[in-house]
């Protein structure tokens, strides 16, 4: 496994998609922490009304009755209440979708990853010629788009803590949008099984501050 | 019941007890084709491959136990993994539902066997062969190793060079023969062997939700078995369809997989959902609400379910719109499954629940599958699943939807039937600690592992680091999963133990309606003495007296004078009289031609192409001998059916059930034909590498060819069914026919001299394509040559011409797919010809 | 067998619309669109048309389901296919809506 040793986060939340560092990870854990909370009180009403179905004593059995439980079953939660919480939830889930998405902007640095089995290798346009192995080198607080290819195998491109994964697929480019809040160091691990070395193919970005990425860029800092 | 009616029901048992008893012995295993003995063997099948399935999830337990474990390496574990998955899915969980409808199905629905008896061997064997084959390789060290769902370039020969993936590829398609050949059984069982009187809005719920499984296994199944056969074709032959250098996309492979895939985990929920739907409103002394909207919601859930295979492949890098049409499916399919969940509770407020087993199962069953589905929700979100796909997230969401939407509802099912399946009573009461032991095991495993896949922890790793963070929740969950074994094992101990030594029951012990508990239990190989006569969902609560009724032929086909297998086959909607089906009596040949067709599979494995050969003549031929024991040489005419009916067999009318088979068969093979389309549409939009660097020019000799062999093949067969049925000779039209078979192979043959089927993918896929229209001109051939004998052997009349119909079908289809295949074939050398 | 029909054509209706619109979302954001001298403005275009085709199919089939000639003689299963109708009229709105809202090829 690549060393890491972490500026922001604890060695336990290393890979962690809810201690987000960066704009996109913090989203989907906001998502996340909704959706936790929406769920557990869907998941006590139903067993509330599995409670009180057997507490409760039989009720009248004619066509009447049934067409009235119909309409509080069927249509009312059956339908009303699943479908109203369910538009409610797509629309946010499309519209956080869209603020995810590589959009161009001024201020968009790209990088190139590249993953092999069981490597990763990472290339960076703003200084060709220039490629670093398992590290992936960033300014902070600027977004990024990671385009992301494979050699030989379908990869996975994920740093739990600044944004979900993309993967790696031969012969296609895909792109990820990332940015991390803070200078500091980000774990990163491939997110779709290679194989048998598939545990160990992780990587460390780095983000730099302003002046760091300068270096970086001209090539006096490695 | 008096003295008389007692001795008139124990006459008609014993003579139709000898009409439809199995072979005595160890021969009768091999030969028997009644759905109850197939059923049980299936069952006990099914539930071994449970066990090894969970023998290898509490190695992958053990070793996940803690960190660094040094119990297996990456090269077993794999292997482990992989097969736990593919045992699971594909030889517990369709399975094990299959066989529990080969079982039930014909007692609910009123009638003596499903509708194609040597079809359930068949399937059965193939199933038990195959599993055996891929347990043996787990064992011998060769068991796949790239996941259960094998993507390529992984599972493509440069990166899996062994033989492992080829026994999943040719294993996991021939076992499929059994989810095939059983849904063919069900949707024709279910639209036309029923009781007489129940119409489509009285057949039992657990009938109408297998009748839309089927459907869905004939519609899902085939881009898998397309998949599997072109990546063995790739591995095989260097065919590049997920090579992407030459044109090749490895998303193909998922969009096959996932289309499959998908509809597969409702595939499996639904039946289970179907038990809930029977069983529940029994332990609540009450009737199922809205059992109309139950129908419509399963349907739709079906339907639905083929829309949303893209949400495995969110972060595949397809553009946010394309993703968000199936978020937006995976969200609304909650809608359906919501509305059968508040249904199932709001029949438990109508009704008086009681706590017996089943219930309890059903409880748990509520308790997780909620669970489950919530999270299923939450993975439907784009953004989240970017977070969670190939976590542990995942992983606790599927087994809470699989053994929380699925085992639970079994389990509650078994242990409702088990005075059906075994003739006894429950008395040794381990199953409520049983249950205990389940719940208790299975949250303590998998409700944590949500957070430790949140935490970071990817699935398939084969161990992890120390101060991850995820020990302790690991540990937890390795023995959790232990107390959750132990809960399985003492389940199907309980069950077990009830089964061979409890003592005999009465029958119908929960009171319930439908007419599986109308017979003697457990029941006897004619299932129904008589067709019974039903005018309700629930048949036996109208009529508390009908099983005497039944039992004293006072339905219909009350008398066998005829002294041979028969039962009735009913209109589709309204269930009225229609024909007598003859069945076939017990046959070695499902057995022989299930061992043939195993080799014709696994022999390329080794590379034995010449012995996969060879058994294919000899599957042919036995599919010929198969065939040709049906049918009669002589008209019958209308036969009483009893109640002052008469009827003609299934042999003298025009639509015979050979003729439904093939229907549904061609269904199936349509989807695969259609997937086969797709494919080559997907690599011409998506794959890098396109257009390829030389395209098929049509010229003039092929369409001539396609166009001529087109008209006299379905011309052909016409004039030979004009001939039949005017008593005329029907050789010329049959001869015609062939000629015009053979000339579709000639056209379909032009497209391998302009391509080269390693050059490209889109010459591998015109390869695909033109072996496809071969091959079934082939198969149409062969059944015409097939008419031709059975005409001059005199088994077509102007009454008896359902035979011809059938190969009139498969002509028509080989002409069909002749005709989109090679248009589809010649349509980019037509466009480049044009003049821009 | 009609009464099969009358149950299962409106939502099958609805798959196929599904795919073919996600088909030619694959074509639009492809390089045969492009190369075809079509900008992605026509492709909105040409999906919403597609949306709304779909959508009025299903009304049609909703319309045809109710005429006398065409419905089910069997009231339950009338109002099964009824139930159906619907229920892929509202699957073709909610699933398709994102022609309409997201961004396209991105």
């Amino acid at each position: 496994m690549v060393p890491t040793p972490l500026a922001l986060a604890g060695c336990e939340e290393r890979l962690s998609a809810v201690h987000p560092a960066g704009p996109a990870a913090d989203l989907i854990a906001t998502l996340w922490w909704t959706m936790l909370a929406g769920a557990a009180a869907i998941f006590l009403l139903v067993v509330v009304l599995l409670v009180l179905a057997f507490r409760r004593g039989e009720g009248p059995s004619d066509a009447g009755a049934d067409r009235q439980r119909e309409m509080v079953w069927v249509k009312g939660f059956g339908l009303g209440f699943t479908m109203t919480v369910l538009a409610a939830l797509t629309a946010w889930g499309l519209w956080i979708g869209e603020r995810l998405l590589p959009r161009p902007g001024p201020d968009v640095v790209a990088v190139e990853a590249e993953g092999r089995q069981w490597s990763w290798r990472f290339s960076y346009p703003d200084a060709p010629g220039r490629t670093t192995e398992n590290t992936l080198h960033i300014p902070a607080q600027r977004p990024i788009d990671v385009r992301i290819t494979s050699t030989d195998v379908i990869h996975s491109f994920w740093v739990p803590r600044l944004a979900g994964k993309l993967d790696a697929i031969p012969g296609h480019v895909n792109v990820l949008r990332v940015e991390a809040w803070e200078p500091g160091e980000y774990a990163g691990v491939s997110g779709e099984f290679s194989g048998t070395g598939y545990r160990t193919h992780g990587f460390t970005v780095i983000a730099h501050d302003a002046a760091g990425w300068d270096a970086f860029l001209t090539g006096e800092m490695p | 019941m008096t003295e008389k009616r007692r001795m008139t029901a124990l006459r008609l048992h014993k003579a139709l007890y000898s009409i439809w008893r199995n072979d005595p012995g160890w021969k009768g295993v091999f030969t028997t084709v009644n759905n109850n003995t197939i059923g049980n063997m299936f069952i006990l099948g099914a539930t071994g491959m449970f066990l090894a399935g969970g023998i290898l999830a509490m190695l992958i337990r053990a070793q996940l136990a803690s960190p660094q474990s040094a119990f297996m390496g990456p090269e077993i574990y794999n292997q482990v993994f992989t097969m736990h998955g593919t045992i699971m899915m594909f030889l517990f969980a369709i399975p094990f539902f299959e066989a529990l409808t080969i079982f039930l199905l014909p007692g609910m629905l009123g009638t003596r066997d499903l509708a194609f008896p040597r079809l359930s061997a068949y399937g059965f064997w193939c199933y038990m062969i195959g599993s055996t084959i891929m347990i043996i390789a787990l064992v011998a060290g060769v068991a796949p190793d790239g996941g259960w769902f094998m993507y390529p370039p992984l599972s493509s020969s440069a990166f899996s060079p062994g033989i492992n993936a080829d026994i999943w590829l040719l294993g996991i398609s021939f076992i499929e023969i059994s989810a095939i050949s059983a849904a063919v059984e069900v949707v024709v069982t279910v639209l036309r062997y029923r009781a007489v009187g129940m119409s489509l809005d009285k057949l039992p719920i657990f009938a109408w939700y297998m009748l839309v499984v089927a459907v869905m296994i004939l519609t899902a199944f085939p881009p898998m078995i397309l998949g599997s056969l072109i990546l063995e074709l790739e591995r095989a032959f260097d065919m590049p369809f997920f090579q992407a250098e030459n044109g090749g996309d490895s998303l193909l492979w998922q969009h096959l997989f996932w289309l499959f895939g998908h509809p597969e985990v409702y595939i499996i929920f639904l039946p289970a959902a179907g038990v809930v739907s029977t069983v529940l409103p029994v332990m609540a002394r009450t009737t199922l609400l809205g059992y109309g909207w139950v129908v419509a919601a399963a349907i739709s859930l079906a339907v639905l379910s083929f829309g949303l295979w893209v949400h495995h492949m969110f972060a595949t890098g397809i553009p946010h719109m394309g993703l968000a049409f199936f978020s937006a499916v995976s969200t609304l399919v909650a809608v359906p499954t919501g509305v059968q969940i508040f249904i199932w509770i709001g029949t438990l407020w109508k009704g008086r629940p009681e706590l017996h087993l089943p219930m309890l199962w059903i409880l748990g069953f509520f308790v997780t599958f909620v669970m489950g589905g919530l999270t299923g929700v939450m993975v439907a979100m784009v953004p989240f699943d970017w977070q969670a796909h190939d976590s542990y997230f995942i992983v606790a969401h599927l087994h809470y939807v699989l053994i929380g939407g699925y085992v639970f509802p079994m389990i509650a099912g078994i242990y409702y039937w088990l005075p059906v399946l075994t003739g006894r009573k429950r008395f040794f009461r381990m199953g409520e600690t049983a249950f205990w032991l389940v719940m208790v095991g299975f949250h303590g495993t998998f409700l944590l592992l949500h957070w430790v896949g949140l935490l970071g922890m990817r699935r398939r790793i084969d161990t992890f680091e120390a101060g991850s963070g995820w020990e302790l929740i690991n540990l937890l969950a390795s023995i959790s999963g232990f107390v959750l074994a132990i809960g399985f094992g003492l389940v199907i101990l309980d069950i077990a133990v009830n089964a061979f030594v409890a003592v005999r029951g009465r029958r119908n012990p929960w009171n319930a309606g439908t007419l599986e508990w109308g017979t003697p239990i457990p029941g006897p190989a004619y299932n129904f003495a008589s067709i019974p006569v039903v005018n309700s969902r629930y048949p036996l609560h109208d009529h508390p007296d009908l099983p005497v009724q039944i039992a004293r032929g006072e339905g219909f086909l009350g008398e066998p004078v005829r002294n041979r297998r028969e039962t009735l086959a009913v209109s589709v909607s309204r269930g009225e009289p229609e024909f007598i089906a003859v069945f076939p009596q017990n046959s070695i040949v499902p057995f022989v031609m299930a061992v043939v067709t195993s080799i014709m599979f696994m022999a390329p494995t080794f590379k034995w192409w010449w012995l996969s050969g060879i058994s294919a003549v000899g599957v042919t031929a036995l599919a010929l001998v198969w065939a040709w024991s049906g049918g009669s040489r002589e008209d019958e005419g209308l036969l009483d059916a009893g109640r002052g009916v008469s009827l003609p067999t299934h042999n003298e009318i025009p639509h015979p059930p050979g003729w439904w088979g093939s229907l549904f068969l061609l269904l199936a093979d349509s989807v695969l034909f259609g997937s086969l389309l797709f494919g080559y549409a997907f690599l011409w939009t998506v794959a890098p590498n396109w257009p390829p660097p030389r395209i098929l020019e049509p010229g003039v000799l092929g369409p001539v060819l396609a166009v001529g062999g087109a008209g006299l093949a379905s011309g052909g067969i016409r004039l030979a069914d004009r001939a039949i049925r005017s008593d005329g000779s029907a050789w010329a039209g049959v001869l015609v026919s062939l000629a015009g078979l053979v000339t579709l192979m000639a056209a379909a043959a032009t497209v391998f001299r302009g391509t080269t089927h390693n050059a490209h993918a889109y010459d591998a896929t015109l390869w695909v394509i033109a072996g496809y229209i071969i091959f079934h001109a082939t198969l149409a051939g062969i059944m015409t040559l097939f008419l031709l004998f059975r005409i001059r052997a005199g088994y077509l009349s102007s009454r008896r011409f359902g035979d011809a119909r059938v190969v009139r079908l498969w002509i028509d289809y080989a002409v069909l797919v002749a005709a989109l295949g090679l248009g589809a074939a010649w349509l980019p050398g037509i466009l480049a010809e044009v003049p821009r | 067998m009609m009464d099969i029909l009358r149950i299962s054509v409106p939502i099958t209706v609805w798959i196929a619309a599904f795919s073919a619109v996600y088909g030619l979302e694959g074509i639009v954001c492809s390089d045969l669109w492009t190369a075809a001298g079509l900008s992605l403005g026509q492709g909105r275009a040409a999906l919403i048309a597609s949306w709304a085709a779909a959508i009025s199919l299903q009304v049609a089939m909703l319309v045809i389901l109710r005429l006398p000639r065409c419905g089910s003689p069997l009231p339950w299963v009338q109002r099964l296919a009824t139930i159906l109708g619907f229920a892929a009229l509202v699957a073709t709105v909610w699933s398709l809506m994102p022609v309409a809202t997201t961004s396209l090829c991105l």
